[in-house]
């Protein structure tokens, strides 16, 4: 397996904690995390396989961390790379933008050229709409820690047991 | 986050060096102005209301920029301090308003802080009643499409606002008339301390409006300086190129509590709190141009010296600047009226043939709209082949002046009410009449704007006055119930900033008409309805009457009692006087004809005469207008009093539809009659 680079936000809570989680499930040297907010075209060009924690912020938007980065992301070339998305949302809070950054960050890099892999089921969920929603799954993880806490491990495992699959 | 279905014009990469650093220092400089607010209040110096705008800083940037000075209509709300500085005023001035001095240029220490405007701009000073600024936004852009300019409005106001029923008629009409107005939603997530999830069921109340025709809807961040200047070069392109109108939807952070009277920590979680000064719109704009080197941090350490530098020599000026005199609160309550000088006092002595009351109005209408080809005139059901209105008032006006300058409006009076206002901001020359409700009793959801604009002209220092006569059918005696029958006049005469006028005869009727809509100001026109065609009520007129306001007529002469009246009471108090004649009793009839201005002179100078005084109207005693003039014989005539003042009205009910009950409520000739005996035989 190549190794995989894994970003997000090491100032975050949820999402760093699910990242950490993430790495504790692949051996020693295959992962290695990157710091979203201070990240550099040069980290992002340095792996073939990618996994971006992108949480929603407000109604539908990228932290401000992505968000400042996109200018330089959309100029990038990744083909060739596979990249996977994992984010946390609030369906209830939220239902009109559940998950929206996983959906607008999978249309951003796959722009660039990247394979998307990583889709899950929307079975469980309950939400209105989500940019995440494409071809009636989900294109990256979206967990919901406010309102279903308790479905986090299994929805997280069954995620990472497909993308040693597909990475 | 930036919306990817608009062109993007704007990017960190693509914008100019020169244009980013114009941006940087607007931004700089309103921070510093926004952080150093609350330092006056805890000084004690002023800016008692400050709302922050720190979050709104993208959007608010790219609404300045946007903005044309004297050309476009700015409507910005009390939380666009970086709009303002943005659209071009100087931080001095925005000190100015905040510590609220005679010099501030939108409204010379008068209306609250933190309300940025400049007229002489067209960043107009817009009310605290947030939102209802909308209309007047659409009334100028109605105007703008009239006469064919390529300006745009633009009315700002938080998401929250757009609850009021008011926003819903503006954007309604804006929609229908494709006129060219952006309305910008700041979108912060509360209303003081009310969540938006509590205003309305969609988060992007932009959402609500998906329905609507013609109406096109932007989404932006507007937290990011170029996905708003994008959103508002797209919305202006699109009213150029299809016509308006343009919502833009912006989502904003709110850094702090909504004002200094508020304390967010008392209802949103530190979390919360830190999330969302994680995502400073300032903070971030200024990583990018370090990240994407644009500037170096010592370029920009640079700019932030000269922002503050230029921030504490505006501080400087202003506190140095004159505040406001006492001596002036009487200053520009209502503009001067056009000047009758054909008929000074307001009265002829014209012979030939009567006209009755509802011709004196059509005619002195068409003849004012054919000498002043800038007038218009709208209102519910007035604007059909061969109808006008309810009565027929209006009757042939569109046939003769066009559907563009004679039009039916939407029932919505406060949208009737609020147009007139905005669309009189385009120019001088315009004067606009309405029929303000079909009936007066329907003029109450119009009250927000008829308040709004009672005071525009105070609070903008004598900078704009709205020049509106507002129409009223008014009155009973029809058998028309509640809603059909009722005198609002002396709720209304509480109010300053609105003349009043209330014609009892034809020629009165046609004279104050011609001296509404030539005057500056608003005047509020009351036709007793009951009048309309009633012979009594017709007069001679002649062709050019006029009748100046304040000026009272005495109808009758007499040297035993001064009734005091005004509308269908007039005719009763005339009648009551012909009775008390055969009784021997020389009764004098003096009819207000202006309420506010009132005509104290000659009332005085009456009871000076008569010695005796009673007060007649058909609106209720209890709070009527007969009151005012009772207190102020009182006050200024006592001694050559003879009895007391006694008033004749309506009983404090509201007036029954069934006759018996209305004959019961309203006055009548017989009570003028008797109240008159027995002050004359006191």
């Amino acid at each position: 397996m190549e190794k995989i680079g894994i970003f997000y936000s090491f100032n975050s809570h949820k999402t760093k904690l699910i990242g950490e989680k993430i790495i504790e499930s692949f051996n020693e040297g295959e992962i290695e995390a990157v710091n979203a907010e201070t990240i550099s075209e040069e980290d992002f060009l340095k792996y073939n396989r990618l996994i971006l924690g992108v949480p929603t912020w407000f109604d539908g938007e990228f932290p401000n961390y992505w968000d400042e980065f996109v200018p330089a992301l959309e100029e990038l070339d990744l083909t060739g790379k596979k990249i996977a998305i994992y984010g946390l949302a609030d369906q209830k809070g939220y239902p009109e933008n559940f998950g929206d950054a996983v959906g607008l960050m999978a249309d951003l890099v796959r722009k660039c050229g990247a394979e998307v892999v990583g889709e899950t089921s929307v079975e469980g969920y309950d939400f209105e709409r989500s940019k995440a929603l494409q071809n009636g799954k989900f294109i990256g993880l979206i967990l919901d820690q406010e309102n279903q806490a308790r479905l986090t491990p299994e929805r997280l495992n069954m995620w990472i047991g497909e993308l040693k699959k597909n990475f | 986050m930036k919306n990817t279905e608009i062109p993007e014009i704007y990017s960190i990469k693509k914008t100019s060096k020169e244009t980013l650093a114009k941006w940087y220092h607007l931004m700089t400089v309103g921070r510093n102005i926004d952080d150093r607010a609350p330092n006056y209040l805890k000084q004690a110096i002023g800016w008692s209301y400050h709302a922050p705008y720190a979050g709104h800083d993208g959007i608010q940037l790219a609404i300045g920029q946007n903005f044309v000075k004297s050309k476009d209509h700015l409507f910005p709300y009390y939380r666009d301090m970086l709009t303002a500085l943005s659209a071009g005023m100087t931080s001095e001035e925005l000190i100015l308003n905040g510590i609220s001095k005679a010099t501030d240029p939108g409204t010379g220490g008068r209306h609250m802080s933190n309300h940025f405007a400049k007229p002489e701009w067209n960043i107009h000073n817009t009310s605290s009643l947030t939102g209802n600024h909308t209309l007047h936004a659409v009334g100028v852009a109605r105007a703008i499409k009239y006469y064919g300019d390529d300006a745009i409005a633009i009315s700002s106001q938080g998401e929250s606002s757009v609850s009021e029923g008011y926003v819903y008629e503006a954007i309604n009409g804006a929609d229908k008339e494709k006129l060219p107005v952006i309305f910008v939603f700041q979108d912060n997530g509360y209303g003081i301390s009310v969540p938006k999830k509590d205003q309305t069921a969609n988060r992007k109340v932009a959402n609500n409006f998906v329905g609507f025709k013609n109406i096109k809807i932007i989404h932006c961040n507007g937290k990011d300086v170029f996905d708003s200047m994008n959103a508002m070069a797209e919305a202006r392109k699109i009213i150029q190129e299809q016509g308006g109108p343009v919502i833009v939807q912006a989502n904003c952070v709110r850094l702090h509590s909504h004002s200094n009277s508020d304390r967010h920590d008392l209802y949103r979680s530190e979390a919360e709190r830190t999330y969302v000064q994680e995502y400073d719109p300032f903070a971030k704009f200024r990583r990018l141009l370090v990240r994407y080197k644009r500037f170096t941090e010592e370029e920009l350490d640079a700019m932030d010296e000269a922002g503050l530098k230029e921030v504490k020599a505006a501080h400087k000026l202003a506190m140095k600047a004159p505040d406001p005199s006492p001596d002036s609160i009487y200053d520009f309550v209502l503009p001067e009226p056009y000047k009758a000088e054909k008929y000074p006092d307001g009265t002829h002595n014209e012979e030939g043939e009567k006209k009755k009351f509802i011709t004196a109005l059509n005619e002195t209408l068409k003849a004012e709209f054919r000498q002043n080809e800038d007038t218009f005139l709208w209102g519910q059901d007035v604007a059909h082949k061969d109808k006008g209105g309810i009565f027929n008032v209006t009757k042939g006006l569109q046939k003769e002046f066009g559907k563009k300058r004679i039009f039916n409006a939407p029932i919505a009076e406060d949208f009737i009410v609020g147009t007139a206002n905005g669309m009189s901001r385009y120019h001088e020359k315009i004067r606009i009449v309405i029929e303000g409700a079909e009936f007066a009793d329907y003029f109450w959801p119009a009250m927000e704007q008829y308040v709004d604009s009672s005071h525009d002209y105070w609070r903008t220092n004598g900078k704009f006055t709205p020049n509106v006569t507002i129409r009223l059918a008014s009155g009973g005696y029809i058998g028309g119930g509640l809603y059909h029958s009722q005198n609002i006049e002396g709720s209304l005469a509480a109010i300053p900033g609105v003349r009043i006028v209330y014609p009892s005869f034809a020629d009165d009727a046609a004279g104050l008409l011609r001296t509404a809509i030539r005057s500056r100001g608003m005047t509020m026109f009351m036709e007793p309805k009951a009048l309309y065609q009633d012979p009594k009520a017709a007069t001679v007129i002649p062709d050019d009457f006029e009748v100046p306001f304040g000026k009272a007529r005495i109808r009758r002469e007499g040297t035993d009692l001064s009734i005091i009246t005004y509308g269908n009471t007039t005719h009763m108090s005339l009648d009551a006087a012909e009775m008390l004649e055969k009784e021997g009793f020389n009764v004098e009839v003096i009819d207000l004809r202006s309420l506010v201005p009132l005509d104290k002179d000659m009332i005085i100078s009456s009871i000076k005469k008569t010695n005796r005084a009673l007060v007649v109207h058909e609106d209720k005693v209890h709070g009527g207008f007969g009151g005012e003039v009772a207190s102020i014989i009182m006050e200024e005539a006592f001694e050559y009093l003879d009895s007391p003042v006694r008033r004749v009205g309506s009983t404090f009910t509201p007036v029954g539809f069934n006759r018996i009950l209305e004959k019961a409520i309203l006055p009548d000739t017989g009570r003028i009659y008797s109240e008159a005996l027995n002050l004359l035989k006191y």
